[in-house]
């Protein structure tokens, strides 16, 4: 068997030197120029560049591989010791700054006069629904919702004289 | 006594089958070991493939002085990951098609390939110059035209006529069939022929 598709398949081969043509496919190559051509196409690439690969220093090309496949390993591990780091890092400021935070909380307006409800004052228990309003009107207006016990205390002591 | 010089010849035979065990390890057994710390394993590694990537990369259009920085740079990508070598194709062939890539990574930055000076080409051993020069004018034709064909055609062509490997491994190299990369390869003959006659 010697056709152009055969031959065509063993010419890799036969250029690497594995292998060599048999007398049957070299009269085939002879007489067929479109293998020829293939052929010659095959053996100058299979050339192509030998000189240059066979100059390169197996030796040094490794040693210098070695150095940059360790000083990638180093550096790895520094980018990873450092994103750690900043990570501990932020979480430390990150508990600082929640544990310090001023304890304000925001109050809905309904809520300060919902929670100034309970607040008893025995002192205006005894009074009649008309004294009561007396009373309120002269109070010029509602205590601000963040005053204070004390301030409340120095409100009533004055209205009680 | 005996038992002495007897146990002295079996470590002595230890000793060199260690030593010689990197030439004779298969590439994939190389990179376990490699894997496992051996710095000898990739040393081997290096010194069975360097030549063919360097002829690679240059075949494929890399300037000559170029081609030791490509070869670096291909084998250093390469070790970073070797897990990603499954074995579906020979080590070889992985590490060309990793060169491939940065071939056209590097062509794709120049925006196309560069036209290589006459100072640049390989200057084959010959008497005669007028030969010589025909040759080196063919040879230059053929390596343009060979950096000039489509990926796939071109790497197929090349790892079959410079490595001669099979079609089933260069198909499980590049993902493909080994139909569809017996295409590629006499597309790209058909049109290197145009270039060498």
């Amino acid at each position: 068997m010697s056709g152009c598709q055969w031959l065509s398949d063993r010419m890799p081969a036969v250029a690497l030197g594995a292998t060599k043509w048999t007398p049957d496919e070299s009269q085939h190559l002879s007489g067929c120029p479109s293998c020829r051509e293939e052929w010659d196409v095959v053996q100058r690439s299979s050339r192509l560049g030998r000189v240059i690969g066979l100059g390169l220093e197996a030796g040094s090309t490794s040693k210098t591989l070695l150095d940059r496949l360790a000083e990638a390993r180093v550096e790895r591990l520094r980018r990873r010791t450092w994103s750690f780091a900043g990570l501990a890092a932020a979480a430390a400021i990150a508990a600082v700054v929640w544990t310090q935070r001023p304890v304000t909380r925001s109050m809905h307006p309904d809520a300060a006069i919902v929670a100034g409800l309970p607040m008893t004052l025995p002192e205006l228990d005894g009074l009649q629904p008309a004294e009561l309003d007396s009373v309120l009107q002269t109070m010029d207006e509602p205590a601000p919702a963040d005053s204070t016990l004390d301030e409340l205390e120095g409100f009533l002591d004055s209205w009680e004289g | 006594m005996r038992g002495r010089s007897r146990l002295l010849v079996r470590m002595s035979a230890s000793i060199t089958t260690q030593s010689a065990a990197p030439a004779a390890s298969t590439d994939e057994a190389l990179v376990s070991a490699y894997g496992r710390g051996e710095e000898r394993a990739a040393a081997e590694l290096v010194r069975r493939h360097v030549a063919a990537l360097g002829q690679f990369l240059y075949s494929a259009g890399a300037d000559r002085d170029e081609v030791e920085d490509l070869v670096q740079e291909t084998l250093f990508r390469a070790f970073r990951r070797l897990e990603s070598w499954q074995g579906r194709g020979s080590f070889r062939s992985w590490i060309l098609t990793i060169g491939s890539n940065l071939l056209r990574d590097q062509f794709r930055r120049r925006k196309g390939r560069q036209v290589v000076s006459i100072d640049q080409r390989e200057i084959p051993d010959r008497a005669d110059p007028h030969a010589d020069l025909a040759a080196r004018d063919t040879e230059e034709r053929l390596r343009q035209g060979i950096a000039a064909l489509p990926r796939l055609q071109r790497e197929v062509f090349l790892l079959r006529a410079q490595q001669g490997t099979e079609y089933e491994e260069i198909a499980r190299t590049l993902g493909t069939t080994p139909g569809a990369a017996r295409v590629h390869y006499h597309h790209a003959v058909k049109r290197l022929k145009e270039l060498v006659r």
